[in-house]
């Protein structure tokens, strides 16, 4: 028995949100399926953070665009804590039978595990879909002198050591982003962590650290008062800020991103992960996700059940291989 | 037509304001639920509000914000359980005022606080944002380490009797803390292997086992009264429970003090409103020339607790609007709600959206009004509680406590911390250890590891920027003036004792010999 009261809370939540777009599950008729799978309970989607945020967002942005494809309630369950692991952990051995999904692909899935010891892996999901890529951009305080990766690069190899970067926390995303591009640019720097990103943020502008990864929708706020120098992005260009230029467009083999999308747990039938993933995908090319999603001011990025496991791993083996190089714990 | 007068003709439409009045009532109820923090309330509120408009979006979630806070007072005065962690200073003074028959009063007191203190803020968020979030932004790991570590001095002024069992309460408390993630490294401590203790103990359920559950153990061993309380709310009580001009005059100055000490802490990023109230206690005990009735149901305790996590409320706007960094979760959950409305919140909000930030001042404003008129209404009805017989009553606190431990992180763990703490509540006051001390202790360790080491990651393991920094110094030169003071205060009242006990031996020797 998980959440009662939570879920009770969610549920009422969902019911809401499904009224409010003009959705009714009770009503909808779900597309007829042909593999011979159907689920017969609710399905929870299991979010690894508070109500409220990014993560949060996606889940029920999903869940209320797909709810008139199924035939049961899709509810969203917050299960916070561990940076996400906790909620990782819970899916990956909960029963592979189709009724529990996960939002997974940021930090729980790619960064810590290859960081510490966790109870889960990687391979003990499979992909759904992917709903949404978020870019991370590295920034630096305006007025530091380090306007460029170049300059960055330079200032770190002739004083090794001395500039500091903030993360949103030890083993996450933005931490492991920064270890990668220390290697690949053959440079040291500190990791200053802090609890989440907006302290790393504020950090940044009082001058306690020199660098720091923001969202392009952070970034476009404080590039355009002056605040900050967006000096790349660790992936492809984002296109709120098209002039900043990517890493790997300099010439560093860095390609990461805060990734959110579905996965099962790896034992779930093939007939489940089909009938999910069709409808997740018709769901991400209705009319209401893309308002939802406009409005949320989330960059959907579908990928398939298995594009989106590739990504993951993908990201996952860079950032072991830019850990193995360090000295534990760093 | 101007935004300011834009925004005030928005709150005109019915809708905005029958939103403005549900979400305060509803934020109430909430907040004095304990458990049921605000920032659930927030959150889950967040996808209603979706499909609003702006104004309609803001008012609903800052009229949750505001009094949801008032609301934690409510139960810490009634039932000993704070209804959200900021009100845990509350229960100090408001619980034994409740106990003598004062709950009125005390929940008047409560009232007339939050409603200050949330203007005090207002006022500066209003007049001062751009200039103190720049202010705040100077503080460092360095300040933030020195300021903690400075406030570990109040558990001296928490300890009550005894130095030395208060000693022993905070050092439980700095041991509980640092179960979990260590926060630089992320390498977990004394979790052994769960993944549940990952992120440690969290103070809700901590704090509803101390006092709640505690409490309920207490009446358990008296076996449970039957009958209706003898707290009468009837005319002799009327006079009783009202607040005297004297009263007020005394607490005037403290929740001056109260509000800026609030204020200041919701300004800095990740310290937070309970600090803040219990910060606001000391300062209101160790400044007060008869600090004797402190604990023992003063009205200034009560006044200095709730003006000054209502202070904090206020002020956390400040680095929200003006550097478009949330000062804490419910801020951070409230820039994720502009963000859907369309505005993108950041430091240019005042030139690209001023409608928005005057629409912010106004419900912050406006809610803190309606809360003042529905809770002078409440607040009557609510003292009776006090009447259901404790047989009734303890049972469905109990429930309460149980459903709130739980929902807060929907972790299984977090029931067994409340009923251990509420055993240790237990076992502390039947052996005369205050509470106080652990629970402050608990609640500052964590942020004074994190910048502490912050602060030493930087200097590269030297303590030297401890040494030239002025805040430090400054913090250092006050703590060394505040012990020398109560040093010396403490020397003039054993010496008056003493005086006293010689004259009273002397007269009972000159009785003794006319007898």
């Amino acid at each position: 028995m998980t959440s009662t009261r939570r879920t009770v809370l969610s549920t009422a939540l969902g019911l809401g949100l499904a009224a409010a777009t003009g959705l009714s599950f009770g009503l909808s008729a779900a597309p007829a399926s042909a593999q011979g799978w159907e689920p017969t309970r609710p399905i929870q989607i299991v979010v690894g953070f508070a109500p409220g945020g990014g993560t949060d967002q996606t889940a029920r942005l999903i869940a209320s665009a797909a709810q008139e494809l199924f035939p049961v309630p899709l509810v969203v369950v917050n299960r916070p804590g561990a940076s996400g692991t906790l909620a990782a952990e819970i899916v990956a051995n909960a029963d592979p039978d189709g009724h529990t999904l996960l939002v997974g692909g940021g930090s729980e899935s790619t960064s810590v595990p290859n960081h510490m010891e966790t109870n889960y892996s990687l391979d003990q999901f499979r992909g759904v879909a992917r709903v949404n890529r978020e870019h991370m951009v590295i920034v630096t305080k305006a007025g530091s002198g380090l306007d460029s990766v170049e300059a960055v690069v330079e200032h770190a190899k002739e004083n090794p050591g001395d500039l500091a970067y903030a993360s949103s926390g030890p083993a996450g995303i933005l931490h492991s982003a920064f270890l990668v591009f220390e290697k690949e640019a053959g440079i040291e720097m500190q990791h200053v962590p802090y609890q989440g990103g907006a302290p790393a943020l504020a950090a940044l502008l009082g001058g306690h650290v020199d660098l720091a990864i923001i969202t392009p929708g952070d970034a476009m706020a404080q590039m355009e008062a002056g605040n900050v120098n967006a000096i790349a992005t660790t992936s492809d260009r984002a296109p709120q800020i098209p002039d900043v230029p990517s890493l790997s467009e300099l010439g560093y083999d860095v390609n990461l991103e805060n990734m959110k999308g579905l996965v099962a747990p790896a034992a779930t039938p093939d007939e489940a992960i089909a009938y999910l993933q069709e409808r997740f995908e018709q769901a991400m090319q209705s009319e209401t996700f893309a308002t939802l999603a406009e409005r949320a001011n989330i960059q959907p990025g579908y990928l398939s059940g298995q594009e989106f496991e590739q990504a993951m791993s993908d990201m996952s083996a860079a950032i072991r291989e830019a850990i193995g190089e360090r000295p534990e714990g760093n | 037509m101007d935004p300011l007068l834009l925004a005030l003709w928005g709150f005109t439409t019915p809708a905005v304001f029958l939103t403005l009045l549900g979400s305060v009532v509803i934020g109430l109820v909430i907040g004095a639920i304990p458990g049921l923090s605000v920032n659930i309330a927030v959150a889950l509120a967040v996808p209603l509000t979706i499909f609003m408009p702006t104004e309609q979006a803001l008012v609903m979630l800052i009229g949750l914000y505001g009094s949801g806070i008032f609301g934690g007072s409510i139960s810490a005065i009634l039932l000993n359980a704070p209804g959200t962690p900021a009100s845990a200073a509350t229960i100090f003074d408001g619980f034994p005022m409740a106990r003598a028959g004062l709950a009125t009063k005390a929940l008047r007191i409560s009232l007339v606080a939050s409603v200050f203190g949330s203007v005090f803020s207002i006022a500066l968020l209003v007049m001062l944002a751009p200039q103190l979030a720049q202010f705040a932004l100077r503080f460092g790991p360095v300040e933030i380490a020195s300021l903690l570590f400075f406030t570990f001095l109040i558990i001296g002024v928490l300890s009550g009797g005894s130095l030395m069992k208060g000693l022993l309460s905070a050092s439980i408390g700095m041991a509980l803390a640092t179960i979990g993630s260590d926060p630089m490294l992320g390498i977990p401590r004394f979790t052994f292997g769960s993944t549940s203790l990952m992120d440690g103990l969290t103070y809700v359920p901590l704090l509803v086992g101390l006092f709640a559950l505690a409490e309920i153990i207490e009446e358990a061993t008296k076996g449970f009264s039957k009958t209706a309380q003898k707290v009468e709310l009837a005319a002799e009580d009327r006079a009783a429970n009202r607040i005297t001009r004297t009263e007020l005059k005394m607490m005037g100055v403290p929740m001056l003090r109260a509000s800026a000490i609030g204020s200041a802490i919701g300004i800095l990023p990740g310290i937070g409103a309970t600090i803040a109230s219990f910060l606001a206690y000391a300062d209101a005990k160790r400044s007060a020339k008869d600090a004797s009735r402190f604990g023992k149901g003063d009205v200034r305790g009560v006044a200095v607790s709730e003006s000054s996590n209502n202070a904090v409320v206020g002020a956390t706007f400040i680095p929200t609007l003006a550097l478009g960094i949330p000062g804490d979760a419910v801020t951070a959950i409230l820039l994720g709600a502009l963000v859907l409305q369309g505005v993108t919140p950041g430091p240019l909000i005042f030139m690209t959206a001023p409608g928005i930030v005057y629409t912010i001042y106004f419900a912050l404003l406006l809610s803190t009004i309606l809360m003042g008129v529905i809770g002078y209404f409440a607040v009557r009805p609510l003292a009776m509680t006090l009447r259901i017989p404790k047989i009734y009553l303890m049972p469905c606190v109990a429930l309460v406590c149980v459903a709130g431990s739980y929902v807060a992180r929907n972790n299984i763990v977090d029931l067994f911390v409340m009923i251990g703490a509420g055993v240790l509540g237990f076992v502390f006051n039947r052996t005369g250890v205050p509470v106080a001390p652990l629970l402050i202790t608990f609640i500052i360790t964590p942020p004074f590891e994190e910048a502490l080491r912050q602060a030493l990651t930087r200097s590269q393991g030297s303590f030297a920027p401890f040494l030239t920094n002025p805040v430090t110094i400054g913090l250092a030169l006050v703590a060394i003036l505040l012990v020398l003071l109560s040093a010396r205060r403490e020397r003039a009242l054993a010496a008056r004792a003493s005086a006293e006990k010689a004259a009273d031996d002397g007269d009972a020797k000159a009785s003794e010999g006319r007898a």
